[in-house]
């Protein structure tokens, strides 16, 4: 039987978990794989917070924020897309799929561009697991 | 208290220089006072103490065991598992020891592709002594291969760190480490505005050579990749951190400031949140050139 894949999605109080309650309130669909974790500004999340969760078995993480320019922080955003870079760019030196971290910006009154982000990030990291199986299958 | 058998002392080293045990005998005043309250049982630095055996070997037993290096071959490994079970107390010394160090850096490549690449001929192929021990595939800090009960990072740690984690050991006490990064005891001048690009130590820091070091620009500030953020204090005991003393940045000698920290992904980070241009970095894993082991350093990716 194929496993779900977990996401944990660090969305940020003002925008984010705002449009996530926005999306729950309109009954709008996303997948279950989903795990949110409110965080204060999207500014917050240290890099080493996003691969502590791939360590302790999380298959993608997202971090959502306020679209630049919108956040509550003033600047906390523009640090996240900063950092955003930085998780890129070592993904694959810690051994890593690039695929499997994505930056996201949402305003509160946007829970479907949210859910639409859930669900892309959903089935690539279905897609990623099809490979790397595949992958496997095929070096035996 | 003549009857209590002093408390014996086994020291020793795997893929280490001897850096570590050097700054043990660098104690000054306090080595004499030590050594009268201790037996030492083994200490290839000091003492001609025969301990190969056929299979195994053949450690005195110790209440205290230090242990400097990272494990990088079998021979390595069978000396740690020897000390572990022959020392009460197990202390990895050194950041070899507690994060693998700069041996580590051979993580990035196979351990066929060392052996080509430092001890290869004309052709290329490895040109080691065939009795020479078998390379493990990478290698590991101590604490990845046995149970450590405390771990003492610096490369090497502060002499003074050293004699107090052994006295109070001895007594059954709890050593404690600052815990906190070297820019907590680093006096220079931060005003919180950074230079936008990184500057590689090609050129000297701006600094008046007559002023005390308390005058001078944190190097960070200044662009230089000073790694004092993301490395554990301690190195200058109770005052400036020796490379700043030297008027040069830290090279995070000390390995990361939380044990399970990752001083690559940190100093990126510092940088990153600072809105300077870590894309000039293109030799990032050196960042990690004292703590590589734990995984951290892995193999580069063939780029063919
Ligand atoms: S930590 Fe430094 S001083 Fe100690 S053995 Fe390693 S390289 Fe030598
Ligand atoms: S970054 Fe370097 S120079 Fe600046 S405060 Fe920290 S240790 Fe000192
Ligand atoms: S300043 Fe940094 S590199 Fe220099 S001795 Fe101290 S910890 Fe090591
Ligand atoms: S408050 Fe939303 S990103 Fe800062």
């Amino acid at each position: 039987m194929k496993k779900d894949p977990l996401i944990i999605a660090f969305c940020c109080n003002w925008c984010a978990y705002a449009a996530a309650d926005l999306a729950g309130i309109s009954r709008l669909q996303y997948p279950g794989s989903i795990r949110i974790i409110r965080v204060m500004c999207s500014g917050m999340v240290h890099p080493d917070m996003v691969f502590h969760a791939l360590e302790k078995g999380a298959d993608g993480v997202m971090i959502v924020g306020c679209h630049p320019g919108e956040c509550h922080y003033i600047k906390g955003n523009e640090i996240a897309l900063a950092r955003a870079d930085i998780i890129a760019e070592t993904l694959e030196d810690m051994g890593w799929e690039r695929d499997r971290f994505q930056m996201t910006h949402v305003s509160s009154s946007e829970p479907e561009r949210l859910v639409q982000a859930f669900r892309d990030m959903h089935e690539r990291l279905e897609a990623l697991h099809q490979n790397t199986f595949a992958g496997v299958e095929a070096n035996e | 208290m003549k009857d209590k058998r002093r408390p014996r002392l086994s020291f020793v080293w795997l893929h280490a220089c001897s850096g570590c045990e050097i700054a043990l005998l660098n104690s000054g005043e306090r080595l004499p006072e030590l050594l009268n309250k201790v037996e030492i049982v083994h200490f290839p630095l000091l003492v001609d103490h025969k301990f190969g055996g056929e299979q195994e070997f053949a450690l005195p037993e110790a209440d205290i065991g230090f242990v400097s290096g990272g494990v990088a071959s079998e021979e390595h490994l069978a000396l740690l598992y020897s000390m572990r079970r022959t020392c009460r107390i197990l202390v990895s010394l050194g950041t070899c020891a507690t994060h693998g160090g700069v041996p580590a850096l051979r993580n990035r490549w196979t351990a066929a592709a060392t052996l080509e690449t430092v001890f290869g001929d004309t052709s290329g192929r490895a040109t080691v002594a065939a009795e020479m021990p078998a390379l493990l595939d990478r290698v590991y800090s101590v604490d990845e291969k046995v149970r450590v009960d405390f771990c003492l990072p610096g490369c090497p740690p502060h002499p003074e760190m050293i004699v107090h984690v052994i006295e109070t050991l001895m007594t059954d006490g709890q050593p404690r480490l600052p815990g906190k990064s070297v820019c907590e005891t680093c006096p220079t001048i931060r005003t919180g505005e950074m230079h936008r690009t990184v500057r590689r130590f090609l050129n000297n820091a701006e600094y008046d050579s007559d002023e005390p070091v308390e005058e001078m620009r944190c190097l960070l500030e200044q662009g230089f990749l000073c790694m004092g953020p993301v490395t554990a204090g301690g190195c200058g005991g109770l005052s400036v951190p020796l490379c700043v003393q030297a008027r040069v940045p830290c090279r995070g000698c000390y390995g990361p400031v939380r044990p399970e920290g990752n001083q690559l992904l940190d100093m990126l980070n510092v940088l990153a949140s600072h809105g300077v241009d870590h894309r000039a970095i293109v030799d990032r894993q050196s960042l990690l050139r004292f703590s590589g082991a734990h995984g951290l350093l892995r193999l580069t990716r063939k780029t063919k």
